[in-house]
């Protein structure tokens, strides 16, 4: 939610940017959240013009993925308070995806998942399996329209498309926002819909079935979901702005992974085959969120947010995020370091191999790590400039951040002695490199 | 019984809430900290909508701040 202030006669930057975040806030309750719209001044002349705001940022892991994703946002406020916002993403990503089988002392070859011979691999002992033929591109397109129907209410619906060549996702939402206590405090509660389709390469394989003997079914996939969030944002004074939300989403229908497969493994260590991943055909979590905004003195503030998530599926996690931005030269330019933490536990399900030795069973199963517990850091820092503008418009601004993230595997379950000396938790470490233009 | 006892609660909560509310905050003329920007909960949108794509592609958590839903095939 946002409180607006009402003392200060906003800017042409301030406004503009203010509306760069309420259409930013993706669908939803964030579209409410903001009641940005309502402050901008009627009689500017930048009511006329489009705001934008864009960013391309590279992203890389260590041996595996690479994506560039640039990313733009139009936005709108009307003389009567309504707010209209564009928003457009492409990911463009290519490099080695991890297939879920367990690192081993032999070479394992894996047939890829459209089955073209040619698209075949092989990996050298002691190695992360990983498809090295992994490509894709995504384009997502959104909307978010924002109408204040009284002076302290307002209701943004918004929907969003996204396609991949495998993968195609639609998403409506709506939201509402009541301001009262002279707007220091707001009331918002936002529903939103996902409706997904998949159409896997080479077609969704049996769920835990035997990897050799491919089976795959023909036909695309579907899951969707359904989330409601409720937030309350107070200013608590002068100098501090709290939020806190609580929200629950709820998935159905094919959850699955179908590029996943399992490792089996005997006694001795030895790989003796793989079965593809079975997850649950539904998935319930719930998560509270605060986030609180406090200006120490003129030039050092802090963003901290903390969250709290679990699932049905077993898996709890935490979350810190701290930004520090101190900012320079009459808050022409600033830095801003930043500091995440997040760890998680395992889903129930979660096994890095099944034993050979273990009785068959019906349940459920998956290698995937980012369903496996670890913990994970991310490093960070931004710099931004005002530059002269650009368009009529009276200032813009060029940033750029960079920010390291890492993962480390927390548990380990006890391996087979010929297992040992490898390295079966190998983590992810990646780097991302942003610059971004708003005027 | 403890269905009750749960909506008495709940509506102290909500009414000890409601009334902190109301002894917080500020007057319109003492906004000028909270104008701004990096007072705003959405400073950077960009930035958080980037980087919530990357942890909703390497985690099992998203949202919180915003729905959870990622619209990619990713996770």
């Amino acid at each position: 939610m946002q409180l607006k202030p009402k003392a200060l006669q906003p800017n042409a930057t301030n406004a503009r940017r203010r509306l760069i975040a309420a259409s930013c806030a993706l669908l939803g309750a964030a579209g409410a959240r903001s009641q940005q719209a309502n402050v901008a001044p009627a009689d500017s002349g930048l009511l006329e013009d489009w705001s934008v705001d864009s960013a391309l940022a590279y992203y890389h892991e260590d041996g595996r993925i690479l994506a560039i994703e640039p990313v733009v946002n139009l936005a709108k406020v009307f003389a009567d308070g309504q707010s209209l916002n564009f928003n457009g993403t492409f990911d463009s990503l290519s490099g080695s995806s991890p297939n879920g089988a367990l690192t081993s002392h032999t070479a394992q070859t894996f047939a890829s998942p459209s089955g073209k011979a040619a698209h075949a691999y092989t990996t050298a002992p002691g190695q992360l399996p990983v498809d090295p033929h992994y490509q894709d591109t995504r384009i997502a397109v959104g909307a978010n329209w924002t109408v204040p129907f009284t002076r302290v209410d307002q209701v943004s619906v918004g929907a969003k498309l996204s396609d991949e060549h495998d993968f195609l996702s639609a998403t409506v939402s709506a939201s509402i926002a009541h301001d009262f206590n002279e707007k220091n405090t707001t009331l918002s509660f936002g529903i939103d819909n996902e409706y997904d389709s998949l159409h896997p390469i080479g077609g969704a394989p049996v769920a835990g079935s035997d990897y050799a003997l491919a089976e795959k079914q023909t036909g695309g996939k579907t899951k969707d979901g359904v989330g409601v969030l409720l937030g309350v944002t107070q200013v608590m004074t002068r100098n501090w702005l709290s939020e806190f939300n609580v929200s629950v989403d709820r998935f159905k229908g094919y959850l699955n992974d179908p590029y996943k497969i399992t490792s089996i493994i005997d006694s001795a260590g030895n790989t003796t085959g793989y079965e593809y991943e079975s997850r649950p055909d539904q998935r319930t979590r719930k998560s509270a969120y605060w986030e609180n905004r406090v200006a120490w003195n003129s030039p050092l503030s802090t963003a901290l947010s903390l969250r709290y998530m679990s699932d049905d599926w077993g898996i709890r996690s935490d979350t810190a995020l701290l930004h520090v931005r101190w900012s320079l030269s009459n808050r022409d330019r600033y830095i801003e370091p930043t500091f995440r933490w997040y760890r998680q536990t395992a889903a129930s399900f979660y096994t890095p191999f099944i034993p050979s030795t273990a009785e068959p069973t019906t349940g459920y199963e998956s290698s995937d790590s980012r369903l496996g517990a670890f913990r994970a850091l991310t490093y960070g820092v931004k710099y931004a400039q005002k530059l002269p503008g650009v368009g009529g418009r009276a200032e813009s601004e060029f940033s750029i951040r960079a920010e390291y993230y890492q993962q480390t595997f927390a548990e380990r379950v006890p391996v087979p002695a010929g297992l040992q000396g490898l390295d079966l938790y190998p983590g992810l470490k990646a780097i991302l490199v942003q610059i971004g233009w708003r005027f | 019984m403890k269905f009750k006892h749960a909506s008495s609660l709940l509506l102290v909560c909500c009414a000890t809430l409601a009334s902190g509310c109301t002894s917080l905050g500020v007057k319109p003329w003492q906004r000028d900290v909270l104008a701004r920007e990096e007072m705003q909960l959405d400073a950077d949108p960009l930035d958080a909508a980037i980087d919530d794509h990357m942890y909703f592609s390497k985690e099992a958590s998203s949202g919180g701040r915003s729905f959870a839903g990622g619209g990619c095939g990713c996770n």
